[in-house]
């Protein structure tokens, strides 16, 4: 990796291990690198501890999405969906154990593949592809089950609404989308550009960002970040960040947004931006928490550099690992 | 016995020997003038004086040991005391890492009780624009009141609309007939008025 190369590498994704050990992050080159986080976090911690224990390329495209369960990494790139074993990932063995691409109507374009999530209640894996569809894979028989289709633009990303099996989807063209996890019906379609007290027309309609938690959903992208309440499909609180939010997620009473803009918003839920913690990509694609694990429990943000940093008290920057 | 080395029976001499020169150099004085004054064949004065004198010595060395039993007491009791003291900051480190867990699941407590409030305010938020609902209902049955009352006047009016119509339509077909019997009258006065000419002509 030369220097020029590692200035515009981008992180896109990020997982950590079933037993919060490591962290898998994807670039812009379609490589993976693990860290070691119980190495990085060490009181006697180096430098060389900050480097990845292993990278390897994974995909001929961008590393757009990484998903984790209990012993696989999913990771998705250039129109496939790659599995690795963590166990082998941990012992250095980077042979996939399947590669699979969903159906494609269009022969000519590879769609990207932007975001998966995982149905826990049929092991199923949801795949946002950029043909506007969602492929539901059966993790199980490894075939694919069945398309939801809907939307007239790519995906952006996909979640999962644990407590009423619903898949949310929110993509390109604006709307959210709702869909029933085993009818494949889409239930309801939420375009949140059209509420005025959101929509920010010069940034344009699309939605990059959705997270929830069952009773609330966070969205943004073109319009502000915006908390809903599901029930009576009514956005509640509009958050006044200034650029667009990548990713957001639900955190005990905050909520944590990051996007464009070198830092993480930590924010409440009435509306009020609490604190802005400053961190060195300068802009933020991808967040995780690891929440698997008890002893290292941190934050990770990764964007537009090839550092991650590490948050292990919210309120500041510990240091950074790097590609 | 035997197996002591002559070292470590010097170790052993020079540590009972450290606190203070002379201990152990005024019992073995002791020893040598006992012996001195069992074999002296000197006066008797001078025996008894050097009796006072071992004595003497004798009461010193009892004052020493006196001393150092209550010394190495005192030792004990401190040593005693020291491990009270560090039991009980044991125990009080326990207690307050106990204390600590309890306010951390306090804290996550009142975490999400705020989480929960803050759910509350924002549907409170959202549940204030819209109107109160004791004031839509008096309204909807405001609104209902009109249409029944609206509703019963334009009965009423279609009512009288129907009588009119009927007298009118009675009086028109009265005024109808009444035409068409004048103009059969008239009809059979021109008849009679030609067939009574042609008559007259006639003559």
């Amino acid at each position: 990796m030369g220097p020029v190369e590692l200035l515009h590498m981008s992180v896109f994704s990020q997982s950590f291990s079933p037993c919060g050990r490591f962290l898998a992050a994807g670039n812009n080159y379609g490589e993976i690198a693990l860290f070691s986080l119980a190495a990085a976090l060490s009181p006697d911690a180096t430098a060389a501890n900050q480097k990845p224990v292993l990278t390897f390329t994974a995909h001929e495209g961008p590393v757009f999405s990484l998903l984790s369960t209990d012993c696989v990494l999913l990771s998705s790139g250039n129109g496939e969906v790659s599995s690795w074993s963590w166990t082998e990932l941990t012992k250095k063995n980077v042979k996939p154990l399947w590669t699979k691409r969903p159906n494609y109507k269009s022969g000519l374009e590879i769609p990207e593949i932007n975001s998966m999530v995982i149905n826990p209640r049929d092991n199923s894996l949801a795949i946002g592809a950029g043909d506007n569809n969602i492929h539901i894979l059966d993790l199980e028989h490894g075939a694919f089950k069945a398309t939801l289709q809907g939307h007239t633009d790519y995906l952006h990303c996909v979640c999962m609404r644990e407590r009423e099996a619903e898949l949310l989807s929110g993509g390109e063209d604006g709307a959210v989308r709702m869909w029933d996890s085993r009818t494949g019906q889409c239930v309801h379609c939420i375009e949140v550009y059209k509420y005025e007290s959101c929509a920010r027309p010069r940034y344009g309609k699309w939605i990059s960002c959705l997270t929830t938690d069952s009773d609330w959903m966070l969205c943004g992208g073109g319009p502000s970040l915006s908390l809903w309440h599901l029930r009576s499909l009514s956005p509640t609180s509009v958050f006044p960040l200034r650029g667009c939010q990548r990713q957001a997620a639900f955190h005990q009473d905050m909520i944590l947004a990051v996007g464009e803009g070198a830092f993480v918003s930590h924010c409440l839920l009435g509306g009020e931006v609490k604190a802005q913690i400053p961190c060195t990509p300068p802009s933020l694609n991808t967040m995780q928490l690891n929440t698997k694990s008890s002893e290292h429990r941190v934050l990770t943000v990764g964007g537009g550099s090839s550092n991650i940093d590490v948050f292990t008290n919210l309120s500041y920057r510990a240091f950074s690992l790097s590609f | 016995m035997g197996a002591v080395t002559d070292d470590e029976v010097i170790r052993k001499r020079l540590l009972i020997d450290g606190d203070g020169a002379g201990d152990d150099r005024r019992i073995n004085l002791l020893l040598k003038s006992f012996t001195k004054w069992c074999h002296s064949p000197g006066s008797p004065e001078e025996g008894f004086t050097q009796y006072q004198r071992m004595l003497g010595t004798l009461a010193q060395c009892e004052f020493s040991m006196g001393k150092t039993l209550m010394v190495y007491d005192m030792n004990l009791r401190e040593m005693e005391n020291y491990e009270k003291i560090y039991s009980n900051i044991e125990q009080s480190i326990m207690s307050a890492h106990d204390k600590i867990g309890e306010c951390k699941k306090e804290i996550q407590r009142a975490k999400r009780i705020r989480k929960n409030r803050q759910e509350y305010d924002a549907l409170a938020k959202v549940i204030q624009q819209h109107p109160d609902r004791h004031e839509t209902l008096k309204q909807l049955e405001a609104l209902d009141k009109e249409l029944q009352q609206l509703s019963h006047i334009k009965e009423n009016v279609d009512a009288k609309l129907e009588l009119r119509k009927k007298q009118f339509h009675v009086l028109l077909t009265t005024i109808q007939e009444l035409q068409q019997t004048l103009e059969i009258d008239e009809k059979s006065d021109s008849d009679d008025h030609s067939q009574e000419s042609p008559a007259e002509n006639g003559e």
